[in-house]
């Protein structure tokens, strides 16, 4: 387990630094002159010029890429061209945002989804199936922004009410924080418990259709017992895996419901990143994106051991 | 001397009422409530507060509230007295001399004299500080502390438009020594050092923006509101449903699909304010065969502003010849005397085989989020296929775009700009050629261009209204732009707020006026 761990971790800095390059890059393939949009439409090329060196844009890609690194391997993620805050504190505080969102709503599409995908699958072709496929139906086809744009014109109309907008932590006012990030985490996870549903159930009729099931039936094994003892512990570890995913997707859809809802997330955070073509900050925050996702894809990896002891890291 | 001093008369016969009122600011209110938080919704965030460096409108809008130059860009398009009391300007019309406001005081607590108001232009205008604002100084050879009292401004030519200049759009007035500190550009964004009527409370990026009122604030009663939070909501749904619930006072709307959801609901008030936007569809000589005046002309005589200005913006504008609506009575040419503004599909088939173009093929570029741009182009390739131009539209980037622009590499794009309420800020860097101005239609016109000289010379405000008048009757002829149409400044506020104002730059100045009614 040391061993693997510290082959994977070996493997992940290596991933990172390509991801790095590649970040990089891709920043800067973004099109738009970052220059041109600080100084306006109608700047003077002096002082575009100035800029230009003031920001180290002026060397070549190489050196810069090497300056923005080195600094980045002594923790330093640099500074904000607009804004001129520190980029590091700026992302790790939209990086806690986002985490909360996402967690909130993993717990939520867990907690709603895999029991729905289990009566489901339990009662498949039956009514209770036939009502929970139209709720995963849809759960799949609804684009976030949309759910998210409803849940909040229809709670706004039918209760007058709308969630504050000047974001609390939960540790400032945990019940503001709730308030705030209620409609937010509803529109992500609903979305996420029907994508859940749909392949606990798939798992769960694969089972019951396998031998050993047949087997236990025969023999009297209630379906109660039979569904605890055997049937959730085969789909645990496709479900995990699944988790991972899903968590990377709600990573995604949080960039939409941020914007919607006003909150000082990570996504807003690269969305105006991107729009002002801040280079260090959007660099900074995609790097933590890529650190988290790696960092999901190998507590996964290590759950799977502790859920099944058959599987050796090694 | 020719004593100028603070009246700088301009002809105003014909203005609307509202703008009849040339106050700093606004209009104070007699029985204004005092006191009081008013939560502003913005659709758009600044990058940054620092008003020497960033260029983004969304940074100017709120910073005029904080930051203070010698002048205020009043809504009637006049130079008016802001920090400064008074000004002469010697015969030759090379030297300002501008007497201060007394009792000005720094958001540190420090008294504003002379020698601030120096330092700050000096820093400003020096092109190695790198601010965007430096270009339009460039014929300022001097800034001198006289005596405590009194700022002397050297010109190297004589420049008309130098109040205007001077106003707060880029820089304001900082204390003396104020950029020595190695973080001097980053503190803006966290502690104020202006004059204004507002200091900064604090400013989360993505997030809000909070003002407490100067209890040290040099104007007598003003201003009304304690406090301001000013919430970034990027995204029009969300505004539109914080509007309704309270949550937000007030907030500007840009599309109409918007601000119709709002007209009717109980406890909310639309309003609507001259801007000195300008839509304009630009035409870069540098494509062929754009560098035909018979073509350029042809096309705007296909084009039916009015249609194009009601596809695109539900009418919440107004169409315009060749000056922005806020700015028409006092500078602009009138409509009547300009070539070009009926459409003619008959002449302009004329002009297009004159030029040996039967079947025209044009490729039109608008930019990505600008969303009249849609229907307004649409619109705009029906029209033009009436004269037999085939239009073929492309969307950019901004960014793209910007890079385009200032390469001189246009084309036939739609555009979307504002200015300060003056004639040479609005003309010269646009349309005179290059290298004293941009030029970057690439329209070369020597006669414009003397023009546009000879209105920066004058300062004799009745006679520079009759230089610009024959500027545009030049450009409606000759057809670099073709000026569609401004959108109104739409505002949306809570039944309670009171004596908001907008100004046309579409910058929050009327903030500091309004109150909120108990």
């Amino acid at each position: 387990m040391g061993g693997y761990l510290a082959r994977r971790l070996a493997a992940s800095a290596v991933t990172a630094f390509v991801a790095s390059i590649a970040v990089f890059l891709i920043v800067r393939a973004v099109p738009g002159d970052v220059v041109a949009q600080m100084l306006g439409q109608v700047s003077d090329p002096e002082a575009a010029a100035s800029l230009r060196g003031f920001l180290g844009l002026d060397q070549p890609v190489w050196i810069q890429y090497g300056r923005w690194i080195s600094a980045v391997l002594s923790g330093d993620l640099g500074t904000s061209w607009t804004g001129g805050r520190p980029v590091g504190p700026a992302v790790f505080e939209a990086f806690l945002v986002t985490l909360e969102i996402g967690l909130l709503t993993l717990a939520l599409a867990t907690i709603v989804g895999v029991p729905l995908g289990i009566i489901s699958g339990i009662y498949e072709g039956r009514w209770p199936d036939n009502l929970i496929q139209i709720f995963n139906l849809l759960g799949l086809a609804a684009p976030v922004f949309w759910t998210g744009l409803m849940l909040l014109v229809a709670v706004s109309s039918f209760a007058g009410w709308s969630p504050p907008l000047i974001y609390v932590s939960p540790t400032e006012s945990l019940w503001d924080n709730l308030s705030i990030l209620m409609l937010p985490i509803l529109s992500l996870g609903l979305l996420q418990a029907a994508a859940y549903s749909q392949f606990v159930r798939q798992n769960v009729v694969t089972s019951l259709n396998q031998d050993y099931v047949r087997t236990a039936r025969a023999k009297g094994v209630t379906i109660r017992i039979l569904f605890f003892k055997h049937i959730l512990k085969n789909i645990l570890i496709p479900l995990i895996t699944f988790m991972g995913l899903v968590l990377v997707q709600i990573l995604g859809g949080v960039v939409i419901v941020e914007t919607l809802f006003s909150i000082p997330g990570l996504g807003r955070l690269l969305i105006s990143a991107i729009e002002t073509r801040d280079y260090p900050m959007l660099q900074g925050a995609l790097l933590v994106v890529v650190v988290t996702a790696m960092a999901v894809n190998l507590i996964i990896d290590l759950l799977y051991s502790v859920i099944d002891p058959r599987v050796r890291l090694s | 001397m020719q004593a100028l001093a603070a009246a700088v008369a301009l002809t105003m016969a014909s203005l609307p009422a509202r703008a009849a009122t040339a106050d700093l600011y606004g209009p104070k209110a007699a029985d204004a409530v005092k006191g009081g938080t008013l939560t502003f919704g913005s659709l758009v965030e600044p990058p940054g507060l620092d008003p020497y460096h960033q260029a983004a409108d969304g940074r100017i809008r709120f910073t005029v509230l904080m930051y203070q130059g010698l002048f205020y860009e009043s809504e009637t398009g006049e130079a008016m007295p802001l920090l400064a009391s008074a000004y002469e300007v010697s015969p030759d019309g090379l030297v300002y001399t501008i007497k201060l406001r007394e009792g000005v005081k720094f958001h540190t607590g420090q008294p504003m004299t002379a020698k601030d108001v120096a330092y700050s232009y000096n820093y400003l205008r020096d092109p190695k500080n790198g601010s965007p604002g430096a270009g339009d100084l460039t014929l300022i050879s001097s800034v001198d502390a006289v005596d405590d009292g009194t700022v002397r401004i050297t010109l190297s030519k004589p420049n008309g438009a130098l109040p205007m200049t001077l106003g707060n759009k880029y820089g304001g007035v900082v204390p003396a020594g104020y950029f020595d500190a190695a973080d001097a550009k980053q503190a803006f964004n966290t502690k104020s050092v202006g004059t204004g009527p507002y200091k900064l409370a604090e400013f989360k990026p993505n997030s809000h923006l909070a003002l407490v009122k100067n209890d040290a604030y040099w104007e007598e009663g003003a201003p009304y509101l304690d406090r301001i939070n000013i919430l970034f909501i990027p995204n029009s749904a969300s505004m539109i449903v914080a509007l309704r619930n309270k949550r937000v006072d007030l907030a500007l709307l840009t599309r109409p699909q918007d601000i119709q959801q709002v007209v009717k609901a109980p406890g909310l008030v639309m309003e609507r304010w001259p801007s000195l936007n300008q839509k304009a569809l630009d035409l870069g000589s540098e494509l062929s065969p754009l560098g035909d005046p018979r073509v350029r002309e042809a096309i705007a005589l296909s084009i039916d502003k009015d249609e194009i200005m009601r596809a695109s913006v539900g009418g919440y504008g107004k169409v315009i010849g060749t000056m922005v609506p806020a700015m028409q009575d006092a500078w602009g040419a009138p409509i009547d005397q300009l070539a070009n503004q009926k459409v003619d599909i008959e002449k302009a088939k004329k002009l297009l085989a004159e030029a040996g173009h039967s079947n025209l093929n044009l490729t039109l570029t608008t930019i990505n989020g600008y969303d009249w741009m849609d229907p307004a182009a649409v619109t705009m390739k029906q029209q033009l296929a009436r004269a037999g131009i085939n239009l073929n539209i492309q969307r950019v980037d901004l960014g793209v775009w910007i890079k385009n622009f200032q390469s001189k590499q246009m084309g036939f794009t739609f555009n979307d700009w504002a200015t300060q309420p003056d004639p040479h800020l609005l003309f010269y860097r646009h349309f005179h050629k290059a290298p004293e101005g941009a030029d970057f239609r690439n329209w070369n016109n020597a006669e414009a261009s003397a023009l546009l000289d000879q209105g920066l010379g004058e300062t004799d405000q009745a006679k520079r209204k009759a230089i610009y008048v024959d500027f545009q009757k030049i450009l409606a002829q000759s057809v670099p732009t073709v000026m569609l149409f401004s959108a109104d400044h739409v505002s949306v506020r809570n039944e309670n707020v009171m004596n908001y104002q907008q100004h046309p730059t579409g910058w929050f100045f009327g903030l500091a006026r309004a109150y909120i009614k108990k």
